[in-house]
């Protein structure tokens, strides 16, 4: 098997960058005071999802949260997984690179996180740090 | 996808180690629009951007690095200064400030290459 970063090298020679219609609004329970943060796909590795044959299964980029430092880690030499929608891959994203006290753990009544079309993230920046998920 | 087996790579002159090739190389790159909505313009080895708030964003990797002990240069446009407050093996967050000062800026460019071990 060849390693993750090899079979991304060899995805981008190929693969049309793919910019994505969506974004992930995030706020983080443990820091509160902090604004709403916003995801941003990467249109390579969007490009790879789609495609299929590239990225390893979610759980072992999960499984390597909890692997320390220096030590194997299981996802760049996993199996790849098939192509996935881009409402997959997004979802692939949320669970790959949002911490899970976000999107698996929080039992809070508030909003803490929304997938929204791109759109709708407001392109004026001057409020920027007062940015809040509307409840 | 092939592999080309090699120890030595050489012009007939000069004589390098594959390992110095591979160990040189960056492995991660990113060039994104930090103004507006933020957007990717070009990358390699990254997953995702977090827009965390004003001059402040997570880079986050495909394909980790081995731990923490990573090194990330970067630059913006227009009198910003790129600060690294914070590292991991899985993502690196950004700062931009104002040049001379400590407070945080959005900039339209930044170009970001990061050096390491792989996991």
């Amino acid at each position: 098997m060849t390693h993750l970063w090899e079979r991304l090298l060899e995805a981008k020679s190929r693969l049309a960058p793919v910019q994505s219609k969506y974004r992930v609004l995030f706020e983080d329970p443990a820091t509160p005071d902090e604004p709403a943060k916003v995801l941003v796909p990467d249109p390579n590795f969007m490009a790879a999802a789609l495609a299929g044959n590239v990225l390893p299964p979610i759980d072992t980029y999960q499984r390597d949260r909890l692997v320390p430092d220096g030590q194997p880690k299981e996802h760049p030499y996993a199996e790849p997984i098939g192509a996935m929608s881009e409402e997959e891959a997004i979802e692939y994203l949320v669970m790959k690179d949002i911490d899970p006290a976000v999107w698996r753990d929080y039992q809070g009544n508030r909003t803490i996180m929304k997938i929204v079309p791109v759109e709708m993230i407001p392109s004026d920046r001057s409020f920027r740090n007062a940015w809040r998920i509307m409840q | 996808m092939s592999t080309l087996n090699v120890s030595n790579i050489t012009d007939g002159t000069t004589t390098v180690g594959t390992s110095y090739v591979v160990n040189g190389s960056a492995k991660a790159w990113i060039f994104f629009q930090g103004t507006g909505t933020v957007n990717v313009l070009d990358s390699f080895n990254i997953s995702s951007v977090d827009d965390n708030g004003t001059g402040n964003y997570d880079l986050n990797y495909a394909s980790s690095f081995s731990s923490a002990n990573i090194s990330p240069v970067g630059t913006s446009n227009w009198r910003g200064v790129l600060t690294h407050d914070a590292y991991s093996a899985t993502d690196t967050n950004l700062a931009t400030r104002e040049g001379g000062s400590s407070s945080k800026g959005d900039r339209g460019r930044l170009s970001v290459t990061v050096h390491g071990d792989l996991a």
